[in-house]
């Protein structure tokens, strides 16, 4: 059960009760995440805006790469809430299994299933998440080969924004719809989480009935 | 020199909203809403939740200065620390607040109240583990602060995750967030 109370829709004030539309019609439900925010109408309206924006088709970078950034940072953090969801999407965006398998860790960089520009963010993503002070100018200098300022822009705020987001939802210890239930993530089936909180908050999730 | 250009002079309507925005809360575009200049979705969303989150909520402006302060030491984030030393202080934080939130010394200070120090807590659990904040953490804070404020207080910690990761990965340089000195209120 997540720390705060959630806010239904029936006691939803008119901006949040606008932000819960826009979530329902982007994302075919809404999600308990969004629910929370509704005890600060303001900052969840502005702070979901940045992920309307980045779950798109963007006029500088495509759905299925952001997806691929989503995938591996939450997995770094060990965010088992993103992980699984986005499992769900990349697969729509065009994200195969052997390339969710291969995103974990360094197994990216030897992976046939990912192009040359595909690793060099992967590897900008990795340094991000860790420490962006060690990131290397090979990096930068691969990145830079296959995308633009304003893809690279969309790449970082992603990572960002995705650590953000993960850090709130799992903090508060948002949790997953049963709409989930009996879905096995894949990620944290090739490499374990790191923390022991983690490890307990997936066998939780793993012993959940599927819902029908 | 930053990863990316950073834009003076937009030319996009949506950039150029931003900006706007920028100015009309901090007087100034900030170098960050210049480095996300090239992209028209980022810029304007990233820049329109920043000044959200820098101004009078229902948590202290004062207060949630000291807390950015923390989350960057927490995240090691290099960027535009000395320019939320300086808001913390126009919006009247002693020389002491802002002092101590590094490393240790918050928990044996005296010049913050025990709902301050369970924030602080709260931070520091943010940036080894956020799967692993349990009741040990929450219960304080749920003593001290509304659902409300616990909300704020959550969005701004890791705002600020978000905010330093990027100017960091950017390599955005932040003397000044401000034109003008902040005041409460």
């Amino acid at each position: 059960m997540a720390t705060i109370p959630y806010i239904e829709p029936e006691d939803a004030d008119p901006i949040t009760a606008q932000v819960y539309e826009d979530a329902e019609a982007r994302f075919q439900m809404l999600l308990n995440i969004f629910k929370v925010t509704g005890h600060a109408p303001e900052m969840g309206q502005k702070m979901w805006q940045i992920f309307f924006d980045i779950l798109q088709e963007g006029p500088k970078l495509d759905w299925y790469t952001k997806e691929l950034l989503i995938l591996k940072a939450t997995k770094m953090g060990d965010c088992l809430y993103c992980v699984t969801q986005h499992e769900i999407v990349s697969a729509r965006e065009g994200v195969s299994e052997e390339q969710q398998r291969d995103i974990v860790g360094v197994e990216y960089r030897t992976s046939p299933h990912f192009t040359e520009a595909e690793k060099a963010i992967l590897d900008l993503c990795s340094y991000a998440v860790l420490d962006p002070e060690e990131i290397p100018p090979e990096v930068w200098m691969r990145v830079k080969e296959h995308y633009d300022d304003g893809q690279i822009v969309e790449i970082v705020t992603t990572i960002a924004a995705y650590l953000q987001v993960s850090k709130f939802g799992d903090a508060l210890g948002v949790e997953l719809e049963p709409v989930f239930h009996g879905h096995q993530p894949i990620l944290f089936a090739e490499e374990p989480p790191k923390s022991a909180a983690a490890q307990r908050h997936l066998d939780h999730f793993l012993a959940q009935a599927p819902t029908s | 020199m930053p990863a990316v250009t950073m834009v003076e002079s937009p030319t996009d309507e949506k950039v150029r909203d931003a900006y706007r925005i920028a100015e009309e809360h901090f007087g100034m575009v900030p170098n960050l809403t210049k480095a996300l200049g090239s992209n028209p979705d980022m810029c304007h969303s990233v820049t329109d939740f920043f000044a959200q989150a820098l101004r009078e909520g229902m948590v202290s402006w004062a207060f949630k200065e000291l807390v950015i302060l923390k989350t960057l030491r927490a995240i090691r984030s290099f960027y535009s620390y000395g320019a939320h030393e300086r808001i913390a202080a126009e919006l009247g934080n002693s020389m002491e607040r802002i002092g101590d939130v590094a490393n240790s010394l918050w928990t044996t200070s005296p010049h913050y109240t025990e709902a301050e120090k369970a924030v602080f807590r709260l931070v520091e659990q943010i940036g080894i583990d956020a799967m692993d904040v349990g009741d040990d953490i929450w219960d304080p804070i749920k003593a001290h602060w509304t659902n409300a404020q616990i909300v704020e207080l959550n969005a701004l910690i890791t705002t600020f995750v978000m905010i330093g990761r990027t100017g960091d990965t950017l390599g955005v340089p932040e003397p000044y967030l401000f034109a003008e000195p902040v005041s409460s209120g």
